[in-house]
């Protein structure tokens, strides 16, 4: 059974080689590094805008490029949806022409179905008349999702889809795709240079570092430096996914598995739904004994897992219990030895309420 | 009407009947070739710039008899080897022929700017949508280069509409059939009609005021590419 998506090649760019040689099966897979790393240019000789110099490019057994055999596919036949960083939408076109652009591959029933689908998964129901010259940021980028669904295509290729929008923006983005994810199951690659971006929507992330993969694995264990990765951004998130729990004033309860659970901001999350939550690592304190009298509501028992120093600062990863994603926190090196911490030592993560950032709220039957 | 101004008039007609026939001629290939010199890349490919650039350089007498000895009896494109007369030399046919390839080069470059301007990764999107290279050209590229190939036609209008040299060499100078407002003005000035020049003079101003305030306004409103 071969790989849904199978890359192994190389790609002359201005300065050096972009080298890749992976094969996956993940939903979601994050392309995280540096900019400058290749990433950009593997997501366009996988749209096949640009020429790998020799390889291979494979999408559910289907090849899409081969050097050694002379395929290389015209984009139009590769059944690749991409929204880059720019968008490139069709100004002279209203939402709705910019949608339907990519019905072409689509037909008949299908193709309808699958634009009013898109439509509406991405709440664009209301902007459809309008020209995309008169959209903002959000909704330009929405636009442009549904217009990759629109072609119905069998990978999905992102961009730094949150890189262009500010803050307040990439958190009302951010569920969007997420449920693009969940409704319409289609694989996607996403590119980052933001660990809670691939945190959140990703299953297994590949951390390049001038053309060449440097580290592979769940979000978690990568961008936390627990085996061992490089740095490779300045701010550690932990990403935290559950199911809601009760909901009483301003907080809730965030259900993580294996009993452990989670006070976190209640607005937009209702009973029995999904959310994801992000936590940065140096939000986190460490106890080594249960403390007593405190006013942050979350006392978390933890087993530490590693602690990793680098550059003058100590992440410690520690186990919640199984099926949990472990949490990360920074400390400095000096409370790591007053505390004695070491690997296996029991402690408890203290989190206050107001750390957790609710990232997306998903119905019930989401699966994330 | 007195007889100068059945004069300038019929001068007036020949020259907008002449420009309007070579900018149809020139339209199509000046656009391929726009087309072609802004996204294709091909060996030779900056000679094929020059030979198209050459009729903006060269004295338009030496394109007018190029042309001339083209469709001449014994030419390669004559009466001998296409077996009837094309009916070019002395005609409003040939005034056409000569300005259109005086027009040529400014249409090409100006429909060249205008695909430029329509980046080559919006191409690539409406690709990787499924859309077809004819569908891409059709549904995209033309109409984000309209204003400017708009502009295209009308300079190339307006490159025929003065055109003198080469059009008196290829049609001489007959009135009412082949006699151009340039030409008229010629030989007005030859035959010391100070008068009926400055008439037409101004004539011609109003037409070349008109045509290129157009293709100011053209590629004024050209959308802005993405």
């Amino acid at each position: 059974m071969s790989a849904r998506l199978e890359l192994r090649l190389r790609v002359r760019l201005a300065g050096f080689e972009l080298e890749l040689d992976l094969a996956s099966d993940a939903d979601a897979l994050g392309l995280f590094g540096p900019s400058g790393a290749g990433k950009t240019s593997a997501l366009e000789v996988v749209a096949g805008w640009r020429r790998p110099s020799e390889g291979i490019v494979r999408l559910s057994g289907r090849t899409l490029f081969d050097s050694s055999r002379g395929i290389d596919l015209a984009p139009e036949r590769r059944g690749v949806g991409y929204v880059p960083q720019d968008l490139l939408l069709f100004e002279h076109w209203s939402v709705r022409e910019n949608i339907a652009a990519g019905g072409a591959r689509a037909s008949g029933a299908a193709r309808g179905g699958i634009l009013e689908r898109a439509a509406r998964v991405l709440e664009l129901d209301p902007l459809l008349e309008r020209s995309v010259a008169t959209l903002s940021g959000g909704e330009r980028q929405r636009v442009a999702l549904a217009r990759a669904l629109g072609s119905g295509p069998d990978l999905l290729l992102l961009d730094e889809p949150l890189g262009s929008l500010d803050l307040p923006l990439r958190r009302r983005i951010l569920p969007y795709i997420l449920r693009v994810r969940e409704e319409f199951g289609t694989p996607m690659v996403l590119v980052s240079h933001d660990p809670l971006e691939v945190g959140v929507l990703c299953d297994v992330v590949c951390v390049l570092r001038e053309g060449r993969q440097v580290a592979r694995g769940r979000p978690a264990e990568v961008l936390a430096g627990a085996e061992g990765a490089p740095a490779v951004g300045a701010e550690v998130e932990n990403v935290l996914r559950g199911r809601v729990g009760a909901v009483r004033g301003a907080s809730a309860t965030l259900e993580l598995g294996a009993g452990v659970k989670l006070e976190v901001p209640a607005p937009g999350l209702e009973p029995g739904g999904r959310a994801v939550v992000a936590l940065r690592a140096d939000d986190v304190l460490v106890a080594t004994r249960r403390p007593e009298g405190l006013s942050a509501r979350n006392v978390l028992p933890a087993r530490v897992r590693d602690i990793v120093q680098r550059e003058g600062r100590v992440l410690m990863t520690a186990e919640l219990g199984p099926g949990v994603d472990p949490i990360s926190v920074e400390l400095t090196p000096e409370s790591t030895r007053e505390l004695g911490l070491e690997t296996a030592r029991q402690v408890f993560l203290i989190v206050k309420t107001r750390s957790c950032r609710v990232m997306a709220a998903l119905p019930p039957s989401a699966t994330l | 009407m007195d007889g100068d101004t059945a004069y300038a008039l019929s001068a007036l007609a020949v020259s907008l009947r002449v420009a309007l026939g070579a900018t149809a001629l020139v339209l199509l290939p000046g656009v391929a070739l726009g087309r072609l010199l802004a996204r294709s890349d091909f060996p030779g490919k900056s000679a094929v710039e020059t030979f198209v650039a050459l009729p903006l350089v060269l004295p338009p007498t030496a394109v007018g008899y190029l042309v001339l000895r083209l469709f001449a009896r014994d030419g390669p494109l004559g009466q001998r080897v296409l077996g009837f007369d094309p009916d070019v030399i002395l005609t409003w046919r040939g005034a056409v022929i000569a300005s259109a390839a005086m027009a040529l080069p400014l249409v090409a470059r100006t429909a060249r700017v205008a695909f430029e301007g329509v980046p080559a990764r919006l191409e690539l999107m409406g690709r990787s949508l499924g859309l077809s290279r004819a569908q891409v050209l059709r549904r995209i590229t033309l109409p984000l280069a309209r204003g400017g190939l708009a502009a295209a036609a009308l300079l190339g209008f307006g490159r025929a509409l003065g055109e003198f040299g080469a059009t008196v060499v290829v049609a001489g100078s007959i009135p009412g059939r082949t006699q151009t407002l340039s030409i008229a003005i010629f030989e007005d000035i030859q035959l010391g009609r100070g008068g009926r020049a400055l008439a037409m003079i101004g004539l011609s101003t109003l037409l070349a005021f008109a045509t290129v305030w157009s293709v100011e306004a053209l590629l004024r409103s050209r959308r802005p590419a993405a």
